[in-house]
């Protein structure tokens, strides 16, 4: 076939000659260098095949002569990392959260390990950076519905927590009928000095002190379940009920959410990533939910 | 008739092809469509409506059919079929199977519009259709094979052309591929098990998925580079034994590769390293085939300056050599860790699918349609235009998706100095969003390019002198 003296030649051969150029062939040599590369790239394959994991054979595999494996990796860059955060950790271990947040170094750590564990665990409903979402409290202002201190922020992480929010409207298996949602309506309208009808306010009013009980869990003045009394009683700190005279709201503050929230209820919960939620049994080790309480701590200034 | 020797191009069976090089057009409009909705979609997720049949789970795999099998099958078809009668001097072996393969062809495509909106998928990757279509396909298959070795048998020239061997070798091995890949057991008419399970299937799946990267989109249309470059460029083919010597590397090493889409997974080790390091030998073959194109046109570059045409051959060239070249590096392990998962093997997919395969394909039409009616094209200019906007387009959507793919590995990776992950998965996701962007933008500017190419086709068939004469 080839004519190795002249190399430039055709092959001699021709095709498709009815129309247009017909085609033919030379007959170069292979390029030198991709003949080369070629064949150290085949060399390179060998040498890796020797230093590897590399051949099937009929009991087994070619171990290669580095004893690498891919688990063995594994488990050595992890047992690294694990080392390097080893002294921190045992520390973290042992301190409350209190003494861990006032050693400025380990907060910095335990911070930099909340972070992480709160944008994959945390972000999906608090948003990024804890800036929260509607039905999804926002952890970056001091308006606490279960309280602010790390005792309370870790206990809502650790074991999660429900707020229940009944529904009031009759045909919401409730006891109150449209003209009194609208009256409570318009009386926590007022609450937070948001325009409202007066003479309906103070029908609300009675309402929420009397025959509704909104003030058993919301407190006699509305301002939650932190803040408010009841007849001069402090509340039960863990209904989480919200104060309504703050302008801040869960479920939002107009006058058809409010009326929706009244009339229909609302249900929050904050799953349980200490002991356990729906079955899926612990999500968070306690380590990374002493991390991320102080973490979340810090977004809002914090309390203590 | 405005070429001298019709005779001899009477015997050609020119039908099927004219009708596989439309629905090629019509399909590449298509399958750059959904394509482009999809990166809007993942730039506005709120662009799926709400609506289960615009999802992108649905339509991702409607894309991917789309572009590869409806528009690339089409355009190997038809010029498959061109190249083997004129190379062979010889009409299709069988007008039955040949009218058999076109209808078939289509009403798979349809099949499938048809089923993935509808959520019917058996779950493997560019092999999403259910058992009955994998039937057809099959039958269509053979039917294929048989008319394209009939043509070769009773060819009138003494020697098979090599754009023959790489067709043929694509048509076979992926006849192997499809039957071993979609082997299961149906158990109603739209659903089946498949024959293997766990790192089994993992590896069969990419066997496959690999293979018709390296068969359908590589083999075939390096056949059909063999053809329509040297036939374009008016020059001798630069080195027969470069053909032989590639074509057989390719075809061996090719099918050692599929491994190294699993590195760090269930696969074992060694099956990891005989990928990676077949990848690494299949660089200089699979280089072989831009070697010999660009060679081709060595003496005739002055043509570039007025041959659109060719101008879209030889920038497929190019992007078909930095694809193979950032193939084999991706499948190192240490390379894979940073890519693998991320926007850079979508960058390097889309580099091969719109800058060779889209490409070369868009130069063989213009270079076809024209003789296939008898004709010459109607603008030239309008292939020019064709030509930057399909650049501009494949450029700014690689580039884009090699930044944001880094990016997103290197991102991943990051630790703070204590140890701890310095971004979580939402943030990488803020931080892709512009060069999301930039990629819906440079997919919607090559879709206007296949429409500046339906236009000119469209006018060109119009001007024919004698559309039905030569049919």
């Amino acid at each position: 076939m080839a004519d190795e003296k002249k190399p430039v030649e055709t092959t001699g051969h021709q095709w498709d000659d009815d129309e247009g150029y017909p085609l033919k062939e030379y007959n170069n040599p292979l390029p030198k260098w991709w003949l080369y590369t070629f064949y150290a790239t085949i060399v390179w394959a060998v040498i890796y095949w020797v230093f590897f994991p590399a051949w099937p054979t009929l009991s087994g595999f070619t171990k290669g002569t580095l004893g690498w494996s891919q688990y063995k990796q594994l488990d050595e860059e992890i047992a690294t990392a694990k080392a390097a955060q080893k002294p921190f950790d045992d520390q973290l271990a042992k301190m409350s959260l209190k003494e861990i947040s006032q050693d400025p170094r380990l907060l910095q750590y335990a911070i930099s390990g909340g972070k992480a564990v709160f944008g994959d665990n945390c972000a999906p409903c608090h948003g990024s950076g804890g800036i929260g979402a509607k039905g999804f409290p926002t952890l970056v202002d001091d308006d606490w519905l279960y309280g602010g201190s790390l005792a309370a922020i870790h206990e809502t992480i650790d074991s999660g927590r429900t707020g229940a929010m009944p529904a009031h409207l009759e045909a919401h298996d409730g006891s109150f009928n449209t003209a009194q949602v609208e009256n409570l309506t318009d009386y926590v309208l007022s609450l937070s000095n948001q325009p409202h009808d007066a003479a309906q306010a103070f029908k609300g009013k009675a309402l929420f002190n009397g025959e509704a009980g909104c003030n058993g869990c919301h407190g006699d003045l509305g301002n939650g379940s932190l803040k408010g009394t009841m007849e001069g009683e402090a509340l039960e700190a863990s209904v989480g009920a919200p104060n309504l005279t703050d302008g801040i709201w869960l479920y939002g503050g107009s006058r058809k959410a409010i009326n929706q929230s009244i009339a229909k209820g609302r249900n929050g919960k904050m799953p349980a990533w200490g002991s356990g939620f729906e079955g899926f049994g612990r999500k968070l080790d306690p380590l990374s939910i002493k991390e991320v309480s102080l973490y979340v701590h810090t977004l809002s200034g914090g309390s203590f | 008739m405005v070429h001298a020797s019709t005779p001899p191009l009477e015997m050609y069976d020119y039908g099927v092809i004219k009708k596989f090089s439309i629905m090629a057009i019509i399909y590449a409009v298509v399958g750059f469509l959904v394509g482009d909705l999809l990166a809007w979609q993942l730039t506005f997720p709120d662009l799926n409506f709400d609506s289960p049949y615009l999802s992108f789970g649905r339509l991702r795999p409607l894309h991917t059919s789309a572009v590869i099998f409806a528009f690339g099958g089409s355009v190997l078809f038809a010029t498959s079929y061109y190249v083997v009668q004129r190379t062979c001097k010889a009409r299709l072996f069988s007008s039955a199977l040949t009218n058999f393969t076109f209808w078939g062809w289509n009403i798979i495509v349809l099949a499938v519009v048809i089923t993935y909106p509808l959520g019917l998928s058996q779950g493997k990757e560019y092999a999403e259709t259910i058992w009955p279509i994998d039937v057809l396909i099959t039958l269509v298959w053979v039917a294929y094979f048989i008319n394209f070795v009939g043509t070769l048998a009773k060819r009138k020239e003494k020697h098979i052309y090599v754009a023959n061997w790489f067709y043929l070798a694509f048509i076979i091995t992926v006849a192997v591929l499809h039957l071993v890949n979609n082997a299961a057991v149906p158990v109603n008419w739209t659903d089946s098990y498949s024959l293997y399970s766990g790192v089994q299937d993992a590896m069969i799946q990419w066997w496959y998925g690999h293979n018709a990267v390296g068969f359908f989109l590589t083999a075939a249309f390096l056949g059909l580079m063999y053809y329509f470059v040297p036939k374009q460029a008016e020059r001798p083919v630069y080195s027969y034994r470069l053909s032989i010597v590639h074509f057989w590397a390719i075809i061996f090493l090719y099918i050692w590769a599929g491994p190294h889409h699993l590195h760090y997974t269930a696969l074992p080790d060694w099956a990891s390293t005989l990928g990676a390091t077949f990848s690494i030998m299949l660089l200089l073959p699979s280089w072989g085939g831009m070697i010999n194109g660009i060679m081709t046109l060595s003496g005739a570059w002055h043509k570039l300056r007025t041959d659109p045409v060719l101008r879209f051959f030889i920038i497929s060239l190019s992007f078909y050599g930095m694809s193979t070249f950032e193939g084999p590096m991706m499948s190192i392990k240490a390379v894979n860790a940073l890519s693998h998962y991320t926007d850079w093997t979508i960058g390097h997919v889309h580099s091969g699918a719109l800058g060779w395969v889209a490409m070369v394909s868009f130069g063989a039409l213009y270079h076809m349609v024209p003789r296939l009616y008898g004709t010459t094209i109607y603008s030239k200019g309008l292939i020019n235009l064709h030509f930057w906007l399909s650049t501009i387009g494949v450029v700014l959507y690689i580039t884009a998706m090699w930044i944001s793919g880094v990016m997103q590995g290197l991102m991943w990776r990051a630790y703070d100095e204590f140890g701890n992950l310095t971004y979580s998965f939402a943030e990488t996701v803020a931080a892709m969003h512009p060069y999301y962007l930039i990629r819906s933008v440079g997919g919607l500017v090559f879709l206007l390019g296949s429409l500046v190419m339906v236009y000119n086709v469209y006018k060109t068939i119009r001007q024919a002198p004698d559309r039905a004469a030569r049919a």
